[in-house]
């Protein structure tokens, strides 16, 4: 009895030890490998601002701000062995304007998320959320490998905006200085989140571009012709 | 093979060296809270609302300090629902402002919509206090042995008693 079981609880914490350093160096390995995201267009492609509720229930009206845009980003890079799935987000960002917050402005940002999508790595395609037929497409796409770089490539031309943004005033019609920005987070296997940084880490340089040009937000549609 | 309990000198060890992993196990666990600033540094991802990043039973390792910057849009925070005690984890989307009083709006990655129903009444926003730490680590599969013990309770009383019977049958 004596022996038997603290043979088992010997085996136990060698295991544990184990898994521990292995899991360990895989994390560490992340650091050693080269990442160079870069975007090469990210523009607007159609502004408007539209008027409705937050929800079905909701008798407030708002403003939302629905951007259509184009992208072009290149993030295979962060695609390693210990990649499951990469989080990219485009955000609007503004200051906020100084008639509804009463600062001058630049000094209050306002950041809000209008697309994100989640690009699984191979090794985690049986996780995504999508349907039968989607999920053997992708499946398929990358079938023989383990990683695969070229889900990395993104070339969006005019899409939709998943979110239609607006602020917690219920305005933003005719608001400057707006920009759109992409950003991404790396989810690993095991180990530490990362997302793009702005400056360069050892061997892994900072986005290179992933900044639109300053637009302004259009008055409001009529109501004869906003179609949401 | 009782040996242990005829002599009180060596169960009065035994019970010394049983106090000193629990009392080690509990100062490392606050340690690590002084460290992280954060009541709860690790927790165990319960629901599927963040898959395909985190699957239940997955651990995640929390830091709560703003050493660098803010809390900002596209971090994955833990907070606590205004009066409720109920953990949950998701994606900053939305930050309207700057500093303590920002209004932070999160959602699951897996979720359709935002969080606004899973707020408190009357509350559309988090501010940076409801929040209790911002993923920085993750460790799969780990956490699902706690998972296991919530649901099938009989398995606490079944360790605890394995455990008891180790102490009193080991000698050390």
């Amino acid at each position: 009895m004596y022996s038997s079981i603290v043979r088992a609880q010997n085996s136990f914490g060698f295991f544990t030890t184990v898994v521990f350093v292995v899991a360990s160096l895989i994390a560490v390995s992340d650091l050693l490998t080269p990442r160079a995201p870069a975007v090469g267009t990210l523009k607007t492609t159609n502004v408007q601002v539209v008027r409705g509720r937050p929800h079905y229930y909701s008798s407030k009206k708002e403003e939302y701000a629905v951007i259509k845009f184009s992208l072009d980003a290149d993030l295979s890079s962060l695609f390693t062995w210990n990649t499951k799935q990469v989080f990219v987000y485009v955000t609007a960002e503004w200051p906020a304007t100084p008639a509804v917050t009463g600062t001058p402005s630049n000094t209050t940002l306002n950041q809000a998320v209008i697309w994100d999508t989640i690009i699984t790595a191979p090794s985690a395609d049986h996780l995504a959320n999508i349907g039968p037929a989607a999920l053997k497409k992708l499946q398929k796409s990358a079938a023989g490998k383990s990683i695969d770089p070229s889900r990395g490539k993104l070339s969006i031309k005019n899409q939709r905006p998943k979110y239609q943004i607006t602020h917690p005033s219920g305005k933003i019609a005719e608001t400057d200085n707006v920009v759109l920005k992409l950003h991404y987070n790396v989810q690993p296997w095991v180990g530490l989140l990362t997302w793009n940084q702005d400056v360069d880490i050892g061997l892994w340089k900072q986005l290179k571009g992933g900044l639109s040009k300053k637009f302004s937000l259009p008055a409001i549609k009529k109501k004869a012709d906003a179609k949401v | 093979m009782f040996s242990s309990l005829q002599n009180p000198r060596q169960a009065a060890a035994q019970l010394m060296n049983f106090g000193l992993i629990l009392s080690t196990a509990f100062m490392m666990w606050k340690g690590l809270s002084v460290i992280t600033d954060s009541p709860s540094p690790i927790v165990v991802v319960l629901s599927g609302s963040m898959e395909p990043a985190f699957q239940r039973g997955d651990l995640l390792v929390l830091w709560n300090r703003n050493l660098y910057s803010e809390t900002n849009v596209g971090e994955i925070v833990v907070y606590n629902v205004k009066d409720k005690d109920i953990p949950i984890v998701h994606r900053v989307v939305r930050k309207f402002g700057i500093g303590p009083d920002a209004k932070l709006l999160t959602k699951g990655d897996n979720n359709l919509s935002d969080d606004t129903e899973l707020y408190a009444r009357g509350q559309d926003y988090l501010v940076r206090k409801d929040i209790i730490g911002s993923v920085v680590g993750f460790i799969p599969f780990v956490g699902y042995v706690t998972i296991m013990l919530s649901e099938h309770p009989w398995l606490k009383t079944a360790m605890l008693g394995i455990m008891g019977l180790v102490v009193v049958l080991q000698r050390e």
